[in-house]
């Protein structure tokens, strides 16, 4: 992917949050890119959910408001990350897959209690608190 | 929620009047039904002769019942040619037609409902069969995948089912929908709201079921999280999502009490009550089966005495008996032998298992074949006793049959099921004798559902 490339993404990103449907979901997280990234560029300063095994590890990750967590999917199974509605906003929100060495950042403005789990595994579950 | 009768539904003509008019005549002959024997049979030509040898069928009344005229029906007749001679005689009698509506005849233990998923079609059929006739007696149509659900005294029968605005897209909603069983008419039509929505998958008959005393009709959620909607059929209401563990297939036991079979190799019991919002209780049973024992989606569970037969990949059954309310694992049995497993023999199919309580029998589809084609049709069923494991029988079906039930009475029916052939092939159980089949159902049905009324 070239750097050309990756900024208009992350513009669409910006332009699609902004519309109407997103307002709420901007408020309380940001997506840093609405597509999966290479694990590689995942942030320098993020906090780092591993995925493997059908599970998210650590399964509960304590972060500040403004603070990212990136999503690092390490097995060929595609795992995503995703929230039931009113959680991070009105709908229900449902990340891009992440394939082998993907990864998927996401910054959480607001304290509170995030539980996520994948879309097409149910039963894989985990947390994000800010406080 | 709709009040019955708002949403008229087309009934198709049941067949159980004598068949006296020209179009139900057309409409019968399109079905056609293999004869029971072959042999004997009149050339079509033939019919309208025959019809001078069945008087009686020109005193029958517009509705009379199926049984009169089955039973002044010459042997080797097909349903068609009796039409036929029926409608001649009556012609000839100078009697005129009266189209009417008609009504199935009561359920019955020789009553099934066949599911046709339609390989994924956005609009679906059930055709209800009597199988002693071999006749198709009515037609209820549906949306996509929707999970037939019958009580055991036959007196419910509902979908759980999805439509969409433009057929296959735009806005979604599931529904259950309670049909009469006899006029087929829609007597509840209950909106799920969106949070409640189904899980959508190839049709497995215990992801929906019907309490015992027929108040809740219970279905399950897959996604965003393993839950258990619940229905109120009295209210004719939805009532409530029930948060479970990560358990899947819904076994009710008592109005207020089901089990599922879970991620972990657990069984869970879910308590809970019906009238408030308290949460479920949940408990779970040891886990029963190591994780490289793949237990199929289509297990027996006879709701009347909470007996659950659940094959694996490999034939071993395990049998549990849920009626108390604790889950009470039975003998583990093995559905074929050690010779037959070293011959590649293994179930296969899609409702691959029937449970015959009055003889508490196991009927399995099985056949030869490599590890993972375990969805491809067998053409033998074993017949197992469920108590000691004993083989009864094993009968070459004589077609690729992907789907078995047996009728729950005490010389119970075989049905075969093929997909492929669109055919529902009725058997005499005990001997494994094709008796008659009936055709033409739909694209790809694959579900067999029937009433323990025994
Ligand atoms: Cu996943």
């Amino acid at each position: 992917m070239t750097f050309a490339t990756k900024t208009r993404t992350l513009l669409t990103a910006l332009a699609l949050t902004a519309l109407g449907t997103q307002m709420a979901l901007a408020d309380k997280i940001s997506i840093l890119t609405e597509a999966p990234a290479p694990a590689a560029e995942a942030p320098a300063e993020a906090v780092i959910v591993n995925i493997a095994k059908m599970k998210y590890e650590p399964a509960e990750v304590t972060i500040k408001p403004g603070q990212t967590v990136t999503w690092i999917n390490t097995e060929a199974m595609p795992h995503n990350v995703a929230f039931k509605a009113g959680v991070v906003d009105d709908a229900k929100m449902d990340g891009a897959m992440m394939k082998k060495e993907q990864s998927y950042s996401i910054t959480f403005n607001e304290a509170g209690s995030y539980d996520y789990h994948c879309t097409p595994h149910p039963f894989m579950k985990a947390k994000v608190i800010v406080e | 929620m709709v009040e019955s009768g708002q949403k008229p539904r087309l009934l198709r003509a049941s067949f159980v009047g004598a068949g006296l008019t020209c179009s139900l005549l057309a409409f019968s002959a399109a079905w056609a039904q293999t004869p029971a024997p072959a042999e004997g049979q009149p050339p079509a030509a033939e019919a309208p002769a025959a019809a001078d040898a069945t008087p009686a069928a020109t005193d029958a009344p517009a509705a009379a019942d199926a049984g009169a005229a089955a039973a002044t029906a010459a042997e080797g007749q097909t349903h068609g040619q009796r039409a036929a001679a029926e409608a001649a005689a009556a012609l000839a009698a100078g009697e005129d037609d009266e189209p009417v509506i008609l009504e199935a005849p009561a359920p019955n233990t020789r009553r099934v409902y066949i599911n046709d998923s339609a390989h994924f079609g956005s609009l679906t059929q059930q055709f209800v069969i009597d199988t002693d006739a071999g006749r198709v007696i009515a037609i209820t149509d549906s949306g996509f995948l929707p999970n037939p659900v019958l009580s055991d005294d036959g007196s419910v029968y509902a979908q759980v089912s999805t439509t969409y605005s433009r057929i296959s897209r735009g806005e979604r909603e599931d529904y259950v929908e309670v049909f009469d069983p006899v006029t087929f008419n829609p007597v509840a039509d209950i909106t799920l709201p969106v949070e409640a929505h189904r899980f959508l998958v190839g049709t497995y008959p215990w992801m929906a079921a019907v309490t015992p005393g027929n108040s809740t009709l219970l279905y399950y959620q897959f996604s965003p999280a393993p839950a258990v909607g619940v229905v109120d059929l009295e209210g004719k209401a939805f009532s409530r999502m029930l948060e479970v563990p990560d358990c899947y297939h819904i076994f009710p036991t008592a109005p207020d009490n089901f089990f599922m079979h879970c991620r972990d190799g657990s069984l869970a019991r879910v308590q809970f009550d019906a009238a408030s919002d308290a949460e479920p209780q949940i408990t779970h049973s040891a886990v029963f089966h190591p994780e490289d024992e793949y237990l199929v989606n289509h297990p027996a569970y006879s709701q009347k005495t909470g007996r659950l037969a659940w094959p694996t990949y490999e034939g071993k059954i395990y049998q549990f008996d849920l009626s108390s309310g604790e889950p009470q694992a039975l003998n583990t049995i093995d559905g074929l032998t050690a010779e037959e497993r070293a011959d590649n023999w293994r179930p296969g199919g899609w409702q691959l298992v029937a449970y015959h309580r009055p003889s508490n029998q196991i009927y399995m589809l099985v056949d030869q074949r490599a590890e993972w084609t375990h969805k491809t049709p067998s053409r033998h069923v074993v017949v197992i006793n469920a108590e000691t494991g004993e083989r009864i029988a094993r009968h070459e079906l004589g077609h690729d049959i992907d789907s078995v039930a047996v009728s729950q009475d005490d010389d119970p029916l075989l049905y075969g099921l093929s997909t492929g052939a669109r055919t529902l092939y009725i058997y005499d159980a005990e001997s494994g004798e094709e008796l008659r089949s009936v055709n033409q159902l739909g694209h790809g049905p694959t579900v067999i559902s029937l009433s323990d009324m025994n």
